[in-house]
């Protein structure tokens, strides 16, 4: 059975999170602090974690890099309304966040998500990546969709490939512009626009309507198993 | 009275005493010597009392010597030249030797002014750098009142002529001291100095009384007093930026309390609220009721959240950060974060090829979300989005085929607590709208409404490409 750490210092939440993770099929190993969630992570056999990123004792922005370390996909659940947050989350390495109040089968769904991803070992080493409809061959700069060749020049290339490497997690923008663009142009939300909108012309059904390629506003962009 | 007596009483007594001395060593030292001697009491007097007891010294000196050293003895005659000679270098250095004096004087009395002036500056400017700008300009005051007369700093216009108030916008404007005893306006009863150099914005003035003997103000007490004008202007002006930065200061922390109260009551009802939803969704797959309290508490979040929005707008702490967006992006993010009650449809036709728009993401989504649940509360069985490009303008609009909003509540559909009258089915807190204004102009964005060709209400947001 996955073991999941919860972190949040409501007992409250932690007892629903213990029931939801429980409907889900998975063992819940609550922790009130930053510390007892140090003192869990030690002790091993954690397959992800959820965490409230107010804790009494430490920023929980600080254990992200820590769980990360250990292979333990992070969900971050946050009452915050601050999307900055959140981006900064994804950036030290979070796979996902949950904004509070949330929807118990929303959340099973994210973490379901986030171990899946986990699974695998990280794509780089990978010549061949697919996710849902998609097929990328990294190897021979190939990509397709329900096996239809698509062409791709090469930041659209890349820009798949980011996203299909991250298997439905979502990046964040500046995550996606520095994969693909480099470290200078982190800054430069246009340019990922319109490569978006040009990828979709060629993989969504209908540009207008994307069910592939999703937009979390402010944060970044993800895709989704159509 | 007494220092003019002994003035001259000094020099005259240093004649009786050289007379003395020389007529009785005559005979050892010889004329020459003699005639030399009656420098010293002429030196005396014209170095300490000035010309006046100098050309008495010389002359008495002149005639002594005459009298009782030039043969003949104890007469005035003389037979050769050598007094006129005796009487013409006495009465000579009588008078350089007291114009130097006197200019010397002059020089030192000049420099004792200046370091009381000094000191006094320095008084001032630690009045001034203790922040007692009252204080400071107080002393000024009576400084400058107790050395030059009558001097005012209050700025007030009372009982200055139309000539003198003229005087005081000159000096306002130009930075220059104007009025008597300046080139400007010299005719005025009162010298005006202002307390700013130009082009600082003088905003205030210093006016000093023309002075009582009725003659010309010296320059040079202009000048020290425009000192003294220009310190305090400094020093006030000092003070003043000290006193904005404070209140700035205190102006950000309230604005960081307010955000900090507002995100922690945020925090504060949506913790228990998702202990309440989490807890009922699981019940609600086995019991009808606790459905229906599901949907309470989804409604009461949803009104906490339009609050707090609204408390956001209201003290002003919203701080937009415009990024470029995809129009889609924004539509497709707002469908998925909106419920669409059965039978109800919900769409857009935003052309895919409409330019970027710029808008912060997550404002735009929150103003999205309140129109389509508002278009949805009133549609009878559907809501569009669509957009189009004018006048280089992008505008952007949520529609439905409901009964829409008469003419005359158009105008106040937007403000907070608004509602149709009658046939309201919208259960929201009666915020959404005005939110939706609050978030759009905040954004730099215009929002109105019109009838839609669906028949119901059209609100448009018009907002730069």
């Amino acid at each position: 059975m996955n073991r999941v750490l919860v972190v949040d210092d409501e007992p409250a939440i932690l007892r629903l999170l213990g029931a939801v993770l429980a409907r889900g099929g998975y063992e819940a190993a609550g922790a009130a602090t930053a510390s007892a969630a140090l003192a869990t992570l030690r002790g091993g056999g954690l397959s992800a974690a959820i965490l409230d990123l107010g804790l009494p004792d430490r920023d929980g922005l600080e254990l992200i890099p820590l769980l990360r370390a250990a292979h333990v996909p992070v969900i971050v659940l946050s009452a915050r309304e601050d999307v900055g947050e959140k981006v900064a989350a994804l950036d030290l390495g979070a796979s996902d966040y949950i904004t509070k109040p949330f929807d118990g089968e929303e959340l099973l769904a994210r973490l379901r998500v986030a171990l899946r991803q986990s699974g695998h070992p990280s794509g780089a080493t990978q010549e061949v990546l697919a996710y849902g409809p998609l097929r990328i061959d990294t190897a021979r700069h190939e990509a397709s969709i329900e096996g239809r060749a698509l062409t791709l020049p090469p930041k659209e290339f890349a820009l798949l490939q980011a996203l299909v490497e991250a298997g439905g997690r979502i990046l964040t923008h500046a995550a996606l512009l520095e994969k693909v663009w480099g470290r200078a142009h982190v800054g430069d939300v246009e340019y990922l626009r319109v490569a978006i909108r040009a990828l979709r012309l060629k993989v969504e059904e209908d540009p207008a309507h994307p069910r592939l390629i999703r937009n979390e506003p402010g944060i970044g962009y993800r895709l989704m198993e159509a | 009275m007494w220092r003019v007596l002994t003035s001259y009483a000094v020099p005259l007594l240093g004649v009786a005493l050289v007379t003395w001395i020389t007529s009785t060593m005559l005979a050892q030292w010889g004329l020459a010597s003699a005639a030399l001697l009656f420098l010293l009491p002429v030196l005396l007097g014209a170095a300490r009392g000035g010309l006046g007891p100098g050309l008495v010294a010389a002359l008495a000196g002149a005639g002594a010597y005459n009298f009782f050293l030039l043969p003949p003895y104890f007469s005035f005659r003389v037979h050769g030249p050598e007094n006129a000679v005796s009487v013409l270098v006495l009465v000579l250095v009588a008078f350089v030797t007291s114009r130097l004096a006197t200019r010397l004087r002059a020089r030192e009395e000049e420099a004792n002014a200046r370091a009381a002036i000094s000191e006094e500056l320095a008084q001032i400017s630690r009045l001034l750098a203790k922040g007692a700008p009252v204080e400071a300009l107080e002393r000024a005051r009576s400084y400058v009142a107790g050395i030059y007369g009558p001097v005012r700093i209050d700025g007030a216009q009372d009982g200055f002529s139309s000539l003198d108030q003229a005087a005081a916008a000159w000096a306002m404007h130009n930075g220059d001291a104007t009025g008597h005893g300046t080139g400007v306006m010299a005719a005025a009863e009162w010298t005006f100095l202002p307390l700013s150099p130009k082009g600082r914005g003088a905003h205030a003035l210093m006016a000093l009384a023309r002075p009582a003997d009725g003659h010309t103000r010296p320059m040079v007490q202009i000048e020290h007093m425009q000192q003294v004008a220009l310190l305090l202007g400094q020093g006030c002006d000092r003070i003043a930026l000290e006193e904005e930065r404070r209140a700035r200061e205190t102006l950000a922390e309230s604005d960081r309390l307010r955000r900090t109260f507002l995100a922690s009551l945020a925090h504060d009802f949506r913790t228990p609220l998702t202990v309440i939803t989490g807890q009922l969704e699981a019940l609600a797959t086995r019991s009808p009721e606790a459905g229906e309290a599901l949907n309470a508490a989804r409604r009461l979040e949803r009104t906490m959240s339009d609050l707090i929005a609204a408390a956001r707008i209201e003290e002003g702490s919203l701080r937009p950060q415009a990024e470029s967006l995809d129009l889609i992006d924004a539509a497709d993010a707002a469908f998925g974060a909106v419920a669409v009650p059965a039978g109800l449809s919900l769409g857009h036709a935003i052309p895919a090829d409409l330019p970027f728009v710029q808008a912060d993401a997550v404002l735009l989504h929150h103003v999205l979300i309140n129109l389509i649940d508002n278009a949805l509360g009133h549609a009878a069985s559907r809501v569009m989005l669509g957009a189009a490009l004018s006048d280089g303008q992008v505008a952007l609009w949520v529609e439905d085929d409901g009964p829409g909003v008469p003419l005359d509540q158009r105008a106040r559909i937007f403000e907070r607590f608004a509602r149709i009258e009658g046939g309201d089915r919208a259960q929201g807190s009666g915020l959404g709208l005005a939110i939706v204004r609050g978030f759009a102009e905040a954004m730099g964005m215009q929002v109105s409404i019109e009838g839609s060709p669906l028949g119901g209400a059209r609100f448009i947001l018009r907002m730069a490409a």
